[in-house]
């Protein structure tokens, strides 16, 4: 046995090693949204369905982002014909109830469904602590650059997109993204744009 | 010739050999790897962006579809919230093609400013879809349904 | 009940993989036979457990128990019986399941069919099929059990992948390619064993996996040529192959074991490139386990990939384990495999497989590298790009014809140093037939050098293969007086292995053949029709009749009937078609094929009028293409013949350098 040579040639494994490990931490088909550090488009959506208690919105009445300044917004698109949405429906909903009170508006977008569908699948699903709004004809989702559902956008206060989530999210990936955006909003010398991570197109948008 | 000189050409010989592959590969790899892009980060490249194999995704405009049937000729345009791009295929459409469906295309972006598909993919979530009133094709295709086959 | 006996099974068997992989090392150092065959017990009984798990989820399969979460993943009441059955292996779970059994089936059988063998081999190489055993046992009990308990129990199931029901040959691709996979872990745990019991400089671990090397080998060529089919025959583009990483995925390996076919040859005969086959062994089983690891875990975008989870961490281990394990004893190992022949001639049958290794260790580089790069490209410079189908043809072309034009030396070339006379005699009808295959290409209008090419290098390595079956049966009429047909018989049963080589040379022909013609002269044109409306595509007249519609069991289809004309008179009638799967949001197309010898006429229902009154269809004329699914067919038996039991293994022709030309031809 030549230990020295076996060391030598086991070591060289390394690289390769590591290079699977980052890549697993990679999702392969996730496109990058083009919106983290841009302003956020506008939308004024009805809602379809009123959500729980302190969280509640009546149905019918319009939803305008622009009245949501000074909130974090977290935004979660999804349809009753989408199998990952009944994955992180629980954990959105129960998330969203820790935080009444709060400045958090949690909000449904129905993606290329009917409402009535929607909400027989809230109905199916246990209930829905905040309030959905129907989109008819996909326009907000277009104008956020939706590739499919689930997707969540996790708006700051100033009205800006930090993050995007493709597919379900989790309870701990929620909070996270939730308490530092309002962490950011309540420490007045923030920097406009958000916290870190998936927010490289920051310095680069803005142009158009 | 000694064990060692044939040695040390055998090993000068397999350096020269891997070289020349490492080369070649890369040559091939340069001219041949297809970018994944969205319209803005397309329409940020400019003419550096033209004429080089991408695979551009985004969703259909809705409206902006031009479907020639006869000459089997698709023209609309791809947006992805904040910029939009022309784009032009030859062939028909997959069935799912739709105003609002995230597509991606493979093709090259011309000095035109269109751009010039060879293959387009229908964007879906890889997930059941309960078919809604109206949408089994029972329903949709009635008059082909009733003649069943030969 | 069935969900808890499938699990409890593979629970035990994971004990018992591990307590042999134990309990053996602990025999070799303490020289305990009685242990040893205790050890070797594990191995059946592990056999036996994880046969009655695998039973136990086709049960609960076919009686639609949905109480297992496998079944209720994949199973339906309305999916026919037979496709029930095969969904064992139409998701992650089961897939794994499946692959368990034939590692198990495999470990037991090496280990039997061996157990009497003097040494420390076949004990390390026990232990190494055990561990490998019970990595799969650790995926079924972890992040890949389908033996998960539902509840409340659903009455029904969404059923399986609808692109596993369109066609037959999704029942027979996944399980000739685990077959093959799979059974690559055999040579290479003899391999392990050799290493580890200090063997290592004999021949015996290449003479003991042998057999195994050439069935998995044929077993991987049939299944991707079986996939190759099977995309041909169900996704509507016309092609067979496309460079997707799940393709290159089983074709890396692929490669590697080709050139290890050959270059053992080396070894055997002549005692050169002992360290370079050793590597080839254990590269191949790495590359096995790396393409798993690829396709299962979502590390790389494709269109087949299995959907994720934790697993691809788990395999990352298990990667990572195997490799610096591999390396660690193949260079520890590299003093005692010191090169005991020399190159005696550049032009001999040595030089031949020398420049054959080096091409085919090439080419998986090349397709390695495409396939990781996206990978690299992400790492080092943060963009998302794919590697396309251009770099690998590009790339390839050239690789594969100087492989044909070698394949076409090689069985020509004598051991050590060729003589010119001799050689000329046996090069001749291949150049004859590779002249007369080039002529007809460029009048046929083939244009292309590499087409060209291609066609000259597959008629000249035909005509040599080929000879070798006439000159090897013209000695045997000669020296006993048999009919040429018994000959040819005799001389194949008595030289299987060299001759299944050879037919396997014949049918890899066919397939470039079609490979070559099909890439250089298909014809396609995709056209809108009124009922009635003809349209002609390389001299074929297909008229539209009718559009149509009909409920199945498990589907809706929409289809469009077509005749194939030949002046007034129907040829045939082919229907390409849409199905609807009610759990699908597409539909999924389906092509349908004519074959002749000459060619298909290959249709695709591309679009369709709500009320029929047009349809928009796609033809193309593929020339040659079912010379490939012939071909693969020919290879196999190839392999069939070469795996074989029974008949001599020949030594290592060291002891006699005198005239082994002479000695090869007249066996």
């Amino acid at each position: 046995m030549n230990w020295k040579r076996a060391t030598i040639a086991a070591a060289s494994a390394a690289p390769v090693i590591g290079l699977f490990a980052w890549g697993l931490t990679r999702d392969p088909n996730n496109i990058p949204s083009p919106l983290p550090g841009r302003a956020a488009p506008q939308f004024a959506l009805q809602v379809f369905a009123p959500g729980q208690a302190a969280l509640s919105r009546p149905v019918g009445d319009t939803v305008r982002l622009a009245d949501l300044r000074g909130k974090v917004v977290v935004l979660n698109f999804w349809a009753s014909w989408c199998l990952a949405c009944r994955d992180e429906h629980a954990a959105l909903s129960d998330v969203a109830a820790t935080y009444a009170g709060q400045p958090v508006q949690f909000l449904g977008v129905l993606y290329n469904d009917v409402p009535d569908k929607g909400s027989a699948w809230i109905a199916e699903m246990g209930g829905q602590t905040y309030p959905s709004v129907d989109d008819p004809g996909a326009r907000t989702a277009i104008d956020y650059g939706l590739y499919g559902v689930p997707e969540t956008f996790f708006l700051d206060a100033t009205g800006r997109v930090a993050y995007k989530h493709t597919g379900p999210v989790t309870p701990a990936v929620v909070r996270f993204k939730v308490d530092s955006l309002m962490a950011a909003a309540a420490a007045p010398a923030a920097p406009a744009g958000a916290p870190s991570g998936d927010t490289a197109a920051a310095s680069k948008g803005g142009a158009r | 010739m000694t064990m060692k000189r044939s040695k040390w050409g055998a090993l000068a010989a397999v350096g020269v050999l891997v070289m020349a592959f490492g080369w070649l590969i890369y040559g091939g790899l340069d001219s041949n790897v297809v970018y994944f892009l969205t319209p803005k980060e397309l329409a940020a490249k400019g003419v550096e962006g033209m004429d080089k194999p991408v695979r551009l995704g985004g969703q259909v405009k809705p409206g902006s579809v031009v479907w020639d049937e006869k000459a089997l000729d698709l023209r609309f345009t791809v947006t992805d919230g904040t910029s939009e791009i022309a784009v032009h295929s030859k062939g028909a459409p997959p069935q799912m093609f739709k105003d609002g469906q995230g597509v991606v295309i493979e093709g090259r972006y011309g000095k035109d400013s269109v751009f010039k598909s060879t293959s387009l993919m229908v964007k879906h979530s890889n997930e059941y879809k309960a078919p809604e009133k109206g949408e089994r094709p029972s329903e949709m295709y009635k008059s082909l349904m009733k003649s069943s086959g030969s | 009940m069935t969900r808890l006996l499938a699990y409890n099974a593979i629970i035990v068997a994971t004990a018992i993989s591990l307590l042999g992989a134990v309990l053996l090392p602990v025999a070799i150092r303490r020289g305990r036979r009685d242990w040893l065959t205790l050890g070797y017990a594990a191995v059946y009984t592990n056999f036996v457990l994880v046969t009655v798990a695998t039973l136990a989820l086709v049960w609960g399969l076919v009686t639609h128990d949905f109480s297992i979460s496998y079944v209720a993943q994949v199973g339906s009441r309305a999916t026919p019986l037979f496709f029930t059955v095969i969904s064992l292996w139409g998701a992650l779970e089961g897939s794994i399941v499946f692959w368990a059994w034939v590692l198990a089936l495999y470990g037991a059988a090496a280990v039997y069919f061996n157990r009497g063998r003097e040494g420390h081999l076949v004990p390390y190489a026990a232990v190494t099929l055990l561990l490998v055993s019970l990595f799969f046992h650790v995926l079924l009990l972890g992040p890949a059990n389908p033996f998960q308990p539902v509840f409340p129990v659903p009455f029904d199931g969404p059923g399986p992948n609808p692109l596993l029901q369109n066609h037959i040959l999704m029942a027979v691709h996944p399980p000739l390619l685990y077959l093959g996979y799979v059974g690559f872990t055999v040579p290479f745990a003899f391999a392990v064993g050799a290493m580890l019991s200090g063997e290592v400089a004999s021949d015996d671990w290449i003479r003991l996996g042998r057999r195994w090397t050439v069935a998995s080998w044929g077993f991987l060529t049939a299944a991707i040529v079986a996939g190759m089919w099977w995309s041909y025959e169900v996704l509507g583009w016309g092609g067979y192959w496309a460079w997707d990483p799940v393709e290159n995925a089983s074709f890396i390996p692929w490669l590697t074991a080709t050139a290890y076919l050959h270059s053992v040859m080396v070894q055997e005969r002549r005692g050169m490139l002992k360290l370079w086959n050793l590597n080839l062994m254990v590269g191949t089983f790495v590359l096995t386990i790396l393409g798993t690891f690829l396709t299962r875990s979502g590390i790389i975008s494709s269109v087949h990939a299995f959907t994720t989870g934790t697993i691809g961490y788990y395999f990352l281990a298990f990667i990572g384990i195997v490799l610096v394990a591999a390396l660690f004893m193949v260079a520890g190992n590299s003093d005692r495999l010191a090169s005991e022949g020399r190159l005696d001639a550049p032009l001999s049958r040595e030089t031949a497989f020398l420049v054959q290794n080096l091409l085919f260790t090439a080419f998986m580089f090349t397709v390695l590298i495409g396939t990781l790069f996206p990978l690299v490209a992400e790492a080092a410079r943060g963009v998302k790009v794919s590697v396309g189908e251009p770099f690998f043809n590009k790339m390839s072309l050239p690789l594969m014809v100087a492989l044909l034009f070698l394949m076409g030396v090689g069985p020509a070339l004598p051991w050590r140093k060729a003589a010119g006379e001799e050689l000329k005699g046996r090069l001749l009808p291949g150049i004859v037939l590779g002249v007369l295959f080039a002529i007809g290409v460029v009048a046929a209008g083939g244009r292309g050098a590499y087409s060209v090419l291609a066609f000259l290098f597959a008629g000249f390595a035909l005509g040599t293969n080929l000879q070798e079956f006439v000159r090897g049966a013209n000695a045997r009429v000669k020296a006993h007086g048999e009919s040429f047909v018994m000959a040819l018989v005799r001389l194949v049963a008595a030289n299987r292995r060299r001759y299944g080589g050879y037919t396997a040379h014949i049918g890899v022909i066919m397939v470039a053949v079609g490979i070559a013609a099909s890439s250089t002269f298909k014809t396609e044109q995709e056209a809108t029709l009124t009922p009635g409306q003809t349209m002609t595509v390389a001299g074929h007249t297909l008229r539209f009749k009718n559009a149509w519609g009909r409920q199945e069991k498990q589907r809706e289809v929409i289809g469009a009937t077509m005749e194939w004309m030949d002046g007034d008179r129907v040829r045939a009638q082919i229907e390409p078609r849409m199905n609807y799967y009610p759990t699908q949001q597409e539909p999924v197309p389906t092509p349908d094929v004519r074959s002749t010898l000459r060619g298909d006429i290959y249709l695709s229902l591309m679009a369709f009028k709500a009320d029929g009154s047009n349809v928009t269809v796609k033809v193309i004329w593929e020339p040659l293409v079912p010379w490939i699914w012939i071909g693969g067919m020919v290879v196999c038996l190839g392999a069939i013949v070469g795996a074989w039991p029974g008949g001599r293994e020949r030594g290592r022709a060291v002891a006699t350098p005198a005239a082994p030309a002479l000695a090869e031809g007249q066996p």
